[in-house]
Order: structure tokens, then sequence, then C-alpha cells
């Protein structure tokens, strides 16, 4: 429906001069349209955040995750650097290698990598091999032969006490677990250690020992130890304050043990009695018998 | 051979901040625009403040325009409405109350140009113009929004704001006496 144009009447209307708007007009509506145009193109920080922000958003993940590595990195150097210069009867320290050894079957080749870490941690490497419990020569059959018995994780931070010092025992003799191996107040100790965490100077004080080989087993013998007494001594040695209630249990415990010899005699077990004398004997061969047992 | 953008392109471009599309846009569109506003209102100064305040709603408008009608039908209605408000508030009430006759229409005959004013086309010009200047206003609109806009019945009912018949007795009212004051003899 579209009305034919009168093109006459046109052409007349087009023959008049046309009239147009002044100049000013057309600035002041150019200028009001570039200002919004421009006021579209770039929002506030629209241009900053569109040319900066993916560099900036990269630099910051680049650098947070350098940031983390190195805090890993130096956190890792710093617990090597401490471990094998804690004294290590009384207070926790890395895996010994006698201990890596004894882990779990699971566990051997994580074992045999802390022991042969030298390209990665040559230092903890070194300071493992010269640890008198390495030195020790107990530690070899350890070696030899892990025994199928669980052990606690090598990759946790363990105490070396006396139980660990006594499930040695028992591998080197065959013998099955003797519950009264343990000294009873040895084991109080060990608990009472164990709950009363040290202060943290103190903590850092003992990590930044050094460890000197001729004093250090004296002073605090290692972990791998295979026999009661020493154990039973370096307990002793390091826990000066309730020595006489190590001893007072010690006795108690003899006592205990020369009973079981004589009831195992008078059962007519004299095998197995003898067997347990001998024990007896090997691990304090200091102690007089008494007249029936010797 | 470079094909010229469209209008509503043109206007897309300058809604997503491109100032050089409203430039052309302006250039195109400026002097019919002016002139269809200065012959509406017959005053220079209250044309320049419509021409003025029409393109600053083009502008403000950048935003929310739709290619979804032609820019000239869009613009043109922009323009009507300025104009209704300046009516309102000028008191030019005529334009709302007119009302086509057709039956006056009908009666009205086709009127041929004087043998004279096809001679003298200065002549008829101004003929024209006075002529256009008498008409009411919403004829005189109808026949600026052809002339000037170049657009259809449909297009002129669009931007009025009224049916395609009353937009189209509008137009064949103008032009009837148009035609018919080139007609006379002076």
């Amino acid at each position: 429906m579209i009305e034919r144009r009168d093109e006459e009447l046109s052409h007349i209307y087009r023959d008049a001069e046309g009239p147009r708007p002044p100049q000013r007009v057309d600035d002041n509506i150019l200028a009001a349209s570039q200002r919004v145009a421009s006021t579209v193109r770039r929002p506030a920080g629209f241009g900053f955040s569109r040319r900066w922000g993916t560099p900036v958003a990269l630099a910051a993940t680049v650098l947070v995750t350098f940031t983390l590595a190195l805090m890993v990195f130096e956190r890792q150097s710093g617990l090597d650097a401490i471990a094998p210069k804690a004294p290590g009867a009384v207070r926790p320290a890395k895996v010994s290698p006698a201990e890596a050894t004894r882990a779990s079957p699971a566990e051997p080749k994580r074992a045999e990598a802390l022991v042969r870490s030298p390209v990665v941690e040559p230092q903890r490497a070194d300071s493992l091999q010269k640890s008198p419990s390495v030195a020790l020569p107990h530690a070899a059959p350890a070696q030899a032969a892990p025994s199928p018995q669980a052990a606690p994780r090598s990759d946790k931070v363990k105490a070396p006490t006396v139980e660990t010092a006594l499930s040695g025992e028992r591998r080197a003799t065959g013998q099955p677990a003797r519950v009264p191996a343990i000294p009873p107040g040895v084991e109080i100790l060990r608990k009472s250690e164990e709950a009363k965490p040290l202060p943290d100077a103190q903590r850092v004080f003992e990590a930044q020992q050094p460890i000197r080989p001729a004093q250090a087993p004296a002073a605090a013998p290692a972990p791998g130890v295979n026999t009661l007494r020493e154990s039973a001594s370096a307990v002793q040695g390091a826990v000066s304050g309730p020595a006489s209630r190590v001893a007072v249990s010690e006795a108690k415990e003899r006592e205990k043990w020369l009973a079981d010899i004589r009831k195992l005699k008078t059962d007519g077990k004299a095998t197995e009695a003898e067997r347990e004398l001998a024990e007896f004997k090997k691990r304090y061969p200091d102690y007089i018998l008494p007249e029936d047992l010797r | 051979m470079r094909i010229e953008a469209s209008d509503e392109e043109l206007m897309l471009r300058y809604g997503r901040g491109d100032a050089r599309a409203f430039e052309l846009l302006y250039r195109r569109h400026r002097l019919p625009l002016y002139r269809f506003l200065l012959r509406q209102v017959g005053n220079a100064a209250t044309a320049e403040e419509l021409f003025q305040d029409l393109w600053m709603r083009v502008v403000n408008s950048r935003g929310r325009y739709e290619a979804r009608a032609k820019f000239t039908s869009w613009v043109y209605a922009i323009a009507h409405n300025r104009l209704m408000d300046f009516y309102r508030g000028n008191g030019r009430a005529s334009f709302l109350s007119h009302e086509e006759s057709e039956s006056v229409l009908e009666d009205t005959p086709a009127a041929e140009l004087a043998a004279d004013l096809r001679l003298d086309r200065k002549r008829a010009v101004e003929r024209l113009l006075a002529a256009l200047v008498e008409l009411p206003d919403a004829q005189r609109e109808a026949f600026l929004l052809q002339q000037e806009g170049e657009m259809s019945i449909e297009q002129i009912a669009a931007a009025t704001g009224v049916g395609p018949e009353t937009a189209k007795s509008r137009l064949r009212y103008a032009v009837a006496k148009l035609r018919a004051s080139l007609g006379k003899e002076s």
C-alpha cells in the first residue's frame, strides 16, 4: 500500500534551497556524541584491567607458586638439618637406617630410598651414616632380615625407646616377645616423657646441638641398641632424676624373672629354665645369682 | 566498490563506542531532519533547539537501540514525539484535533500545475513552501516525512503513531492542497 509519490511536487520541493543547521549546533552534537562514545569505550578502569589483567594474574600466580615451593623446600631442608642433630635417646629423631630397614615389608623400598638418597639429600644421608646407631653391629642382621612383625611406620618421627630396643632384642635372640622385658619403670618414664613436651626454646636448643661422636653414645645411646641393659642405662643416663625409681623397678623385674625360672625348675622344665637363666645372666651379668639357681 | 554501511549498522556501531559511525549517521540525516523540524515549527531558533535535543536523545539511546525497524522510522518517531511535546507546551492543539474528511478530499479535483509555474521553478517553490505552511500540522508532517524522510505510508504511520489509513489520508490531503496551490494563478 505504497502511495505513489507526486514526482512533480517532489521536484519542486527539492528545488527549494534547504536551510542548514548552524555549525555550532553540528559541533555541539558531534562533541557530545564523541564524549559519550569515549565513555562507552573506556569505562572506569576497563582499559587498565583489559591491558594488564592477564599479565598481573600470571605474575601473581607465578609468585605465589614460587613462594610456596620455596617455603616447602626450606621447611624440608630445615627438618633434614635438624633430624640428624637431635639427641637420639630421649628426644624424637628422624628415622635411622636401622629403623627404616625394620619397617614393615611394604616399606622396604622407602627405607632403602632413605638410606640411598645421596643425590637428593646428601647431607642427610651422610649424617645418618655417621650416626652411632648405624655403626652398631646389631643393625646389620636387622637390615638383612626385616621383621615381619608390624613395626611403626618408618616415616613417622619416632622416639627410640626401651620398647624399640627390646623388640630388637627379641629379634636377635629369636625369643617370643617377653612382656616383662619392658621394665615398668621405664614404661612409666617413657609415657611421662611423651606426655610432657619440651618447651620450644629447649627443643630448638637441642636441635642445634652438634653431634659429637665421642660423646653422643655415652651421653645418649642411639636407637638400635639391642640389649636391655644398654637401653635401660640409656634411659637412666638420659633421665637422671627418677633413676632410683628405675632401679627399684629393675630389681622387681629381676626378682620376678628369677621366680619364674625357679617355677620352671620346680615344674621339671629344666631346659627352659636353663635357657631363661642364660638369658638372665646375659642381661644382668653383674647380678649375683641366688644359691639355688647357680 | 565500497558498500556503505546502513543506518542501522552505524547506529549499532555507535552503541559499541564508535564515534565515527555516529558522525557518518549525523552527516547523512542532519539536513532532512533539520528541514523537517524547521518547516514544522517555522522558527529557526526553535528548530535548532528541537534539532539538538533530538540528536541528544539519539546519543543517549545508543545503548538501547535495536535494529528492529529502519533507523529513519525510529529517528523521525523521536522527532514526532518531540514536536508533540512542543505543540502541547505552546498550546497548539490544531495538530491533535485535526480530522481529515475523506469526502472533502474526494470532492477536490486533482489540480494541474499552472503552465507558467512549469517554466518558473523559483516561483513554484515559493508557492509550494507558502502552501506548506498553510497546511494543517498533521498533513504537513505526513508530506515532510515522505519528502525528507523518504518514508512510505506504513513508515509514516509508524512514526506518527497512527494507522496506515490515517497516514495515507493525511498525505493525500497534503498533496492535493499543495497541488491546488500551485495550480492557481496568482
